[in-house]
């Protein structure tokens, strides 16, 4: 089920109605069976996959409470099931095509095996949450559950489901065991995020979507037209994806249950490692948690203490582990050298930035009037990343990275000037909440207030107008085309 | 404060903001009345469409019809724009030969009214009328309802079309969302809006001079047909479910009325389904369902006097002639241009 649908509207209405008459574990089970049917409305068998891995993730945190001495065992069988089924679905074309091009390079040309599975929309998110569970309980961060109910709703969660937030066991779990009490004036600030969400998926990503859409479809794009593109395709998978997840965080206030915030203004960070503090801050905090630091420890024992190159250590240790991290993180948004190269660069980035902070650490100062251009720069970085990110074709990514400015005619460069101002007209909210935060102003994905003495009605009554401007605004320009959430691919 | 008078002003707030959702909105009425421009128009598919400001008919389309009298008339999207070169066409059947109306990105509501404004009701009498469509294009009749290609063969009042449509969007989905768009009348404020919109940044982009042509530069010289890379992933959404059920769909489509003028006028008429992409290792796939849908589509065009021909399945149309999704490529219109004239000596009798 998709959130902009006649279909969640129903399934909504219905579920917080009933929700909210039942007890705790009414609830609990109401959680899970909805959950279950939102993610098994348009593909059933999906709910086999999960069901699985609930299955394997609930029985070896179990396993590993009834049975210490064979902790370990459990987490690897998790851990392998967990990504074996991920393997398998997301990965096994992506293996097979490049196992059948290199035997092709040595000369044997083998068939291909064809497996036309669906991607299982959703599998990327619950599998790390999932494993966020087995890893957290062996780790002893949270015990293991008896209740299978609980588990399952917490890896089912369906607000977060199909593209996240990626919660924790530790934040998640405690909420969905506890008693829930309905909250109007989190239900208030949720209402808001909800028309905010919508407006900025269905106004702003879906219009500056079928720009860098058109853009991609072109054969051989000039200068200022890809770059118009990537600017659009910037725009869009933001909007996108923070629209997602506002909404995501929305659904969730309304049955008493707080998600992390995903996105904090990721284009007002001033480098590198700023960005990943802001940006899907869900999925990098799990890598940072699960992959980052475990490796960067190891590799930190590993080294001699000495400085190489006038860096010490940790920042070599820093910067292998970010590496490998980012890697890995590429290659968890898709089955594809495009995503692996996004990484890649990406991990760079954070290492460059961490060796030349060490390098210049004694000569660093605050200099404010800079933070502009570092914000500028940063957007610029983010902004090749993007083409890596979006241009699944190799060759074209090849030939983009060797375009010249100097070389576009006139009509190439005022259709580059004229998609650019048109994706930031349509993105004006956009900068404008971000400024608007940055200036002091209360963020409209700000965490949900469950307790105030009393309403201010000046601050209900700008609510009540700003929610009715989103959904007329979503009424009136709403783009004719409706793309799916990007981040439903991975 | 008491407890419980806290908790109503709680609710209150909530439900002042849900309100302020559905009723604000509602403001959209106002700001039409002052803003709507003195030209908008009721529809002339008014069960789907407020007034709004529309494009004209094109009657140099029809004079230019007239002129050329040509003897067959090709109706169809960019499936048929990308197969038949109709100057080829025309040299290969000689005598008045044959004219397109191809026109991207068009459904079965274009085609209906192209037929019956720009050939039927304009008087002319061809031989035949070719359509082209693709699976269930032809009783989809709410595939592609874009007024931007409607109006230029629309009348100012088309109530055959819009019994139609309103006897398609019925269900309980388009009973809400007419509902809501008559109630906000969001449509007609879009309608002003996004013109606006769409040429505000003309003025940032290029010099004055250049401004009034830039649109149209962008649209027919940079994102032409022929600067797409091909995609073989492009519009290959397959039909399933209710989208097959040929006779539960067949009185809502324009096929009837399409039928009707054919025999009223005595020009006959002909539907070609091209072949969508085929697999590597032959034809497209087809569902049981699919292939239920097409034999009753045949049985019911060809008991009412049209001629039906089925590309699917064609060993002279492989893989290796297409392009992007069910597109072919440019190099094989000729050679399918040669392969339908050959290949339908029904029509070209």
């Amino acid at each position: 089920m998709i959130f902009a649908s006649l279909d969640f509207a129903i399934f909504m209405v219905v579920f917080v109605a009933a929700y909210w008459a039942l007890p705790r574990r009414g609830q609990n089970v109401l959680l899970l069976a909805g959950s279950y049917v939102f993610y098994g409305w348009v593909h059933p068998w999906f709910l086999v996959l999960i069901a699985a891995t609930t299955a394997v993730d609930y029985g070896a945190a179990l396993g590993m409470d009834l049975r210490p001495a064979r902790r370990k065992a459990f987490l690897w069988l998790a851990v392998a099931a967990n990504l074996g089924l991920l393997g398998f679905f997301k990965y096994f074309n992506f293996f097979a095509d490049n196992v059948a091009a290199v035997l092709a390079m040595a000369g044997w040309h083998v068939p291909k095996p064809a497996l036309h599975v669906v991607l299982p929309v959703g599998i990327s998110f619950y599998t790390f949450q999932a494993l966020s569970y087995v890893i957290d309980v062996y780790w002893r961060r949270t015990p293991a559950r008896r209740s299978l109910i609980d588990v399952g709703a917490f890896i089912a969660f369906f607000p977060s489901l199909l593209a996240g937030p990626i919660m924790r066991a530790t934040t998640l779990l405690p909420q969905i065991e506890r008693a829930r009490r309905f909250s109007a004036p989190a239900a208030r600030d949720a209402t808001l995020l909800l028309a905010w969400g919508f407006f900025k998926k269905l106004v702003i990503a879906d219009n500056v979507g079928v720009i860098a859409n058109k853009v991609f479809a072109l054969q051989s794009p000039e200068f200022y037209v890809l770059w118009a593109g990537v600017f659009a395709f910037g725009i869009q998978i933001y909007a996108d994806f923070s629209a997602y997840a506002d909404i995501a965080r929305g659904v969730a206030a309304w049955l008493g249950i707080d998600l992390i915030k995903n996105f904090e203004h990721p284009y007002l960070a001033k480098g590198p490692a700023e960005f990943w503090r802001r940006w899907n801050i869900s999925l990098s905090t799990w890598f940072r948690d699960y992959l980052f630091l475990p490796v960067a420890y190891r590799i930190s024992d590993r080294l001699p203490p000495e400085r190489r190159l006038r860096i010490d250590a940790a920042t070599w240790a820093y910067s292998g582990g970010m590496i490998l991290t980012m890697l890995t993180a590429g290659l968890w948004h898709g089955a594809s050298w495009n995503f692996v190269i996004w990484g890649a660069y990406h991990g760079v980035l954070l290492a460059l930035a961490r060796i030349v902070g060490a390098m210049r650490k004694r000569r660093r100062r605050t200099r404010r009037w800079l933070a502009p251009l570092q914000i500028a720069g940063m957007f610029l970085l983010t902004s090749l990343g993007w083409l890596f990110f979006r241009e699944t074709d190799l060759a074209q990514l090849v030939r983009h990275l060797g375009l010249s400015p100097f070389e576009s005619t006139v009509l190439g460069r005022r259709t580059g000037a004229y998609l650019f101002f048109l994706a930031l007209l349509y993105s004006i909210p956009l900068w404008v909440q971000s400024l608007w935060v940055q200036l002091g102003g209360r963020d409209l994905g700000a965490a949900m207030v469950r307790e105030e003495a009393q309403p201010v009605p000046w601050v209900v009554a700008a609510q009540a107008l700003l929610a009715g401007l989103l959904v007329a605004g979503i009424l009136v320009l709403r783009s004719t085309t409706s793309l799916d959430f990007i981040y439903f691919r991975f | 404060m008491s407890e419980s008078r806290v908790r109503l002003r709680r609710s209150a707030a909530l439900l002042a903001v849900l309100l302020g959702a559905v009723l604000v909105p509602l403001g959209l009425r106002a700001v039409n009345r002052a803003v709507r421009p003195p030209d908008a128009a009721p529809s002339y598919i008014p069960s789907i469409e407020s007034p709004r400001v529309r494009a004209p008919f094109d009657s140099d389309a029809v004079a230019s019809l007239r002129e050329a009298a040509n003897d067959y008339i090709l109706i169809g999207d960019s499936m048929a724009g990308t197969r038949i070169d109709p100057g080829h066409l025309s040299r290969l059947i000689g005598g008045h030969g044959a004219a397109a109306l191809f026109h991207p990105g068009s459904g079965p509501a274009y085609w209906y009214l192209a037929f019956k404004n720009l050939v039927i009701n304009a008087g002319l009498r061809p031989r035949v009328v070719v359509f082209f469509f693709r699976d269930e294009n032809l009783t989809d009749t709410l595939f592609r309802v874009y007024p931007s290609a409607l109006d230029r063969v629309a009348k100012n009042q088309e109530p055959v079309l819009d019994e139609i449509l309103a006897a398609r969007a019925r269900g309980a989905f388009y009973r809400l969302h007419g509902a809501i768009r008559r109630a906000y009348q969001y449509d007609q404020t879009r309608a002003w809006l996004e013109p606006i919109i769409i040429r505000a940044p003309v003025a940032w982009s290029a010099a004055r001079r250049a401004r009034k042509t830039l649109l149209d530069a962008i649209n027919n010289e940079v994102f032409t047909l022929e600067a797409l890379r091909p995609m073989a992933a492009a519009d290959m959404a397959a039909p399933g479910g209710e989208a097959l059920d040929f006779d539960r769909l067949l009185p809502t489509s324009v096929l009837p009325e399409i039928l009707r003028l054919s025999q009223r006028s005595g020009v006959r008429v002909a539907f070609v389904r091209v072949q969508r992409r085929p697999a590597a290792d032959g034809p497209a796939p087809q569902s049981p369902a699919l292939q239920e849908y097409v034999r009753k589509l045949r049985a019911y065009l060809e008991s009412n006097g049209a001629i039906f021909h089925d590309d699917w399945g064609d060993p002279d149309q492989p893989l290796s002639v297409y392009e992007d999704g069910d597109h072919v490529k440019k190099a094989f219109r000729q050679a399918y241009t040669e392969l339908f004239f050959r290949k339908n000596p029904e029509i070209f009798r």
